[in-house]
């Protein structure tokens, strides 16, 4: 508001208030004739206080040699210390390789497929074998990774699992799908599309609903078969939603699911999976690093915050809504 | 449609008023048990002994319920305090006692879990975070019997800051199915290779005889301490943690008898006598195998056989377990690692504990948990209830769901051991668990120690969990074949490059 308030043409204090006073009374006015709104956005602006901006206060610890009894005020403060301790780590740069890599996984291979499940089932007919295809394929995203873990543990196992003896029935090599670095990747986007992919396809269905049928009439006048109108009516469609959607998803671009990866992980898949996630509750709560284990996360904060800014210029670039 | 709106603002309302009553309500409350806390304490500082005193403890809990006030309520009584116990699972301890520690909320006797643990609080306590208890010790009667060597081990700069609970030194050994071994003729494995010759006799010679190949030897998990392999590399005469080497404190992974131990168990491994995806069993896992008749042989304490057995006998009524600890390695020596006497211990923090006053009552608290009378009640429960005394011994309850609900989490809060604290010692009907408890004693005289124990190095306080894990990863990485010698030594490097020289430095300089 106040930089507003300071143009080029030198004005009066007097004059300065005036016009202060004018847009403050513009601004209650509006907010007044539209209170119903604001209240009902009230609970999101607090619950984003107390959460999501309150806690950054913490992040001061970071700069600091943070020991819990003498606490933030009283604590030593060593500048950038500790991420210096993380970029020369020799650790750091096998963290940030997994962790674009699983991202990239995320973004590459999971995030098309809601996209391809919603168009398939969008050209099913029989509405009540589309319903309990949606109702079977949500069901997963309510189990916890424990559980999906849990039960792909005991089908992969070498010791009796459903997979390995399959694989010898049928006369071919037992594989180590547990302890081999190779295959922690596909193993973990597997059960990401297992447990999301379902849930993800509720906006795109939503988003299909709102096509015009009037389009799906004209294509079929011109001659489009079922294939054409699905590229050249329906995905044109979604594209804003899409993009929307694909920028959130970069937005959490270092929330590859701590529990999830941390379930997964062991010795012989360890250079392959430790993810930031995992290394800072290992450093933090684990061994009592708080202020090392903190400089990780906000060094991931701002990567994430980074991609999100440079994904939302580019999605502006190319004449679409963005985000803000 | 104006109706509607209004309703749906209202609800709105109601929610949010609601959720601001919940927040207002818990921090009320929390500061009116605050005050009821201090009203009670300065009561009690005033009017001498008459109203119990209140605090609170936090303690690693080993069953999955926390228990009924049953036994607490009858200390209370005889030790005149209200006590508050935080349980927390001892999965997740650590996170737990480093949250309340960064968040300054540590209640005011905390047990710390393992030595692990209280090496990293030790920055702290040389910070004195703690108080400090060799001044105060004198005037507990029963404190004074603690024993002085394993309190030494306690030591940080040769203070005293912690009470110990007192565990018997090794309790590593072996387990096995007696009946496979005598349906194969076999003896209980005394060397190295009647152990190896028994882990595969019980995998290829169909030791349950229903002639299918449904059997394994071992049955280990994702644990190269308190599972198989560090009570193996103590049969072949590995070091402790550190051994000493040309005058020299080195880490066990740099002696030629760690690598003979996990070229064993690589064998082992590879020709399928142990299951073939132990470094991702858990120990539940790691039981069931045992219990149902898959794997013949169970290397841990060997104290587990009382509950493998009632399991197990529930499954197949005509297994038979025994129970062994002397297996010599190619050296022709018996050697077990030790533990340094205690298992966890509970210290006082200085920001919950403010007065000496406080700290004397909790100790006299702890003094009178030392007793008989006080420490029965806390590790066996209430006598005819919970357990009968026979032969001087007390003999619990063949109800174990009883026992877990009422007494075992208790257990969790002992203090010392039976020869300080004069508590009975167990009787057990099952003989191989009676045995056992013989094995701890008889081990003791094949211990192998610590040398690190009494020494400090500020690397290993700070970053020696981050590198054994360099260790443990390449360790099992080597057992699967996944690396081969070279590898292994690119692990130590990579370990001694990044921190482990200044670890073996600093050991040696304070020795």
């Amino acid at each position: 508001m106040t930089s507003i308030t300071v143009p080029k043409v030198k004005k009066t204090k007097a004059q300065v208030s005036e016009l202060r006073q004018k847009r403050r009374a513009e601004l209650w006015r509006r907010i007044k004739r539209n209170k119903m709104i604001y209240l009902m956005i009230l609970p999101g602006i607090v619950y984003f206080l107390i959460f999501r901006y309150l806690p950054m206060y913490g992040l001061i610890i970071s700069f600091q040699d943070y020991k819990p009894y003498l606490g933030i005020t009283g604590s030593d403060w060593v500048g950038f210390a500790h991420f210096e301790r993380l970029f020369t780590s020799p650790e750091f740069w096998t963290i940030f390789r997994n962790t674009l890599m699983l991202f990239g996984l995320q973004i590459f291979v999971y995030f098309p497929i809601p996209i391809i499940i919603s168009l398939m089932l969008n050209e099913v007919r029989h509405t009540f074998f589309k319903r309990g295809i949606q109702t079977l394929i949500y069901v997963p995203h309510f189990m916890s990774w424990v559980v999906i873990v849990s039960i792909s543990f005991v089908m992969l196992t070498l010791d009796g699992g459903i997979v390995n003896s399959l694989l010898e029935v049928l006369g071919l090599d037992k594989i180590n799908f547990l302890m081999n670095a190779d295959w922690f990747r596909p193993i973990y986007i597997l059960q990401v599309i297992w447990r999301e992919a379902g849930w993800g396809t509720i906006v795109f269905l939503a988003a299909i609903t709102a096509v015009d049928p009037q389009l799906y009439e004209a294509a079929k006048i011109d001659g489009a078969n079922r294939f054409k109108q699905m590229w050249h009516v329906t995905l044109p469609s979604i594209r804003s939603v899409i993009i929307v959607l694909l920028i959130l998803k970069i937005g959490n671009v270092l929330e590859l699911g701590f529990e999830h990866v941390y379930l997964l992980l062991n010795a012989s898949n360890r250079n392959v999976g430790e993810i930031f996630d995992t290394y800072v509750y290992v450093a933090g709560l684990q061994q009592g690093q708080f202020s090392y284990s903190a400089a990780v996360g906000f060094f991931k904060g701002i990567v994430g915050l980074i991609m999100v800014v440079v994904a939302n210029r580019l999605a502006k670039a190319f004449n679409e809504e963005g985000i803000y | 449609m104006l109706k509607s709106r209004k309703m749906l603002i209202g609800l709105m309302l109601l929610l949010l008023s609601l959720l601001l009553i919940a927040c207002n309500n818990e921090s009320a409350s929390s500061d009116a048990d605050k005050k009821d806390a201090e009203g009670s304490e300065q009561a009690g500082a005033s009017e001498g002994d008459e109203e119990p005193f209140e605090f609170t403890i936090m303690a690693n809990l080993h069953t999955p319920e926390v228990p009924a006030t049953t036994t607490l309520e009858e200390i209370e009584k005889i030790t005149n305090t209200k006590i508050e116990i935080q349980w927390v699972p001892d999965n997740n301890y650590e996170d737990r006692l480093n949250t309340a520690f960064a968040t300054n909320t540590l209640p005011e006797a905390v047990f710390l879990k393992n030595q692990a643990t209280f090496i990293q609080f030790r920055d702290a306590i040389q910070d004195g975070q703690f108080w400090e208890l060799d001044s105060y010790l004198d005037q507990f009667e029963n404190l004074q019997k603690l024993k002085e060597n394993v309190q030494d081990n306690t030591r940080v700069d040769g203070k005293l800051y912690s009470l110990y609970q007192g565990r018997p030194l090794s309790r590593q050994g072996i387990i096995y199915r007696k009946d496979w071994a005598d349906n194969l003729g076999l003896e209980a494995p005394t060397t190295t290779d009647d152990f190896f010759e028994m882990a595969r006799a019980f995998t290829e010679d169909d030791p349950d005889q229903n002639g299918q190949n449904d059997t394994f030897g071992v049955t280990d998990r994702d644990d190269l301490i308190y599972g198989a392999f560090k009570a193996a590399a103590s049969w072949f005469n590995t070091p402790n943690n550190w051994g000493e080497a040309d005058g020299e404190l080195l880490p066990e992974f740099m002696f030629d008898e760690y690598l003979q131990t996990m070229d064993y168990f690589k064998e082992l491994h590879s020709n399928g006598y142990i299951n073939q995806d132990f470094p991702v069993t858990s120990k539940v896992d790691q039981q069931e195998l045992f219990k149902n008749g898959s794997a013949g042989i169970y290397v841990g304490s060997m104290g587990d056989v009382n509950s493998l057995y009632t399991d197990a006998v529930a499954i197949n009524p005509d297994i038979e377990l025994d129970v062994h600890n002397y297996v010599e390695g190619p050296t022709g020596e018996y050697g077990i690692w030790a533990i340094p006497g205690y298992g966890n211990m509970v210290m006082f923090p200085k920001s919950s504990v403010e007065t000496e006053e406080d700290l004397l009552k909790i100790l006299t608290f702890f003094d009178q948990m030392m007793t008989p009378e006080v420490m029965n009640y806390a590790y066996w429960g209430i006598e005819g209830v919970h357990y009968e005394v026979v032969e001087g011994r007390a003999l619990p309850t063949e109800d174990s769901a009883l026992m877990d609900r009422e007494v075992r989490p208790y257990q969790g809060i002992e203090i010392g051991e039976p020869e300080t604290n004069g508590r009975f010692e167990g009787y057990f009907e099952y003989e191989p668990k009676a045995k056992s408890e013989d094995l701890f004693i008889d081990n003791e005289s094949y211990l192998i120690e610590d040398p690190t124990i009494p020494l400090y190095s500020e690397t290993f306080t700070r970053d020696g969990a981050r590198l054994q894990q360099i260790i443990t990863d390449a360790t099992y990485q080597y057992i699967l074949g996944q690396i081969d010698e070279d590898g292994f030594q690119a692990a130590i490097d990579n370990w001694k490059s990044q921190g482990g020289q200044n670890i073996i430095d600093e050991f040696n300089a304070s020795n």
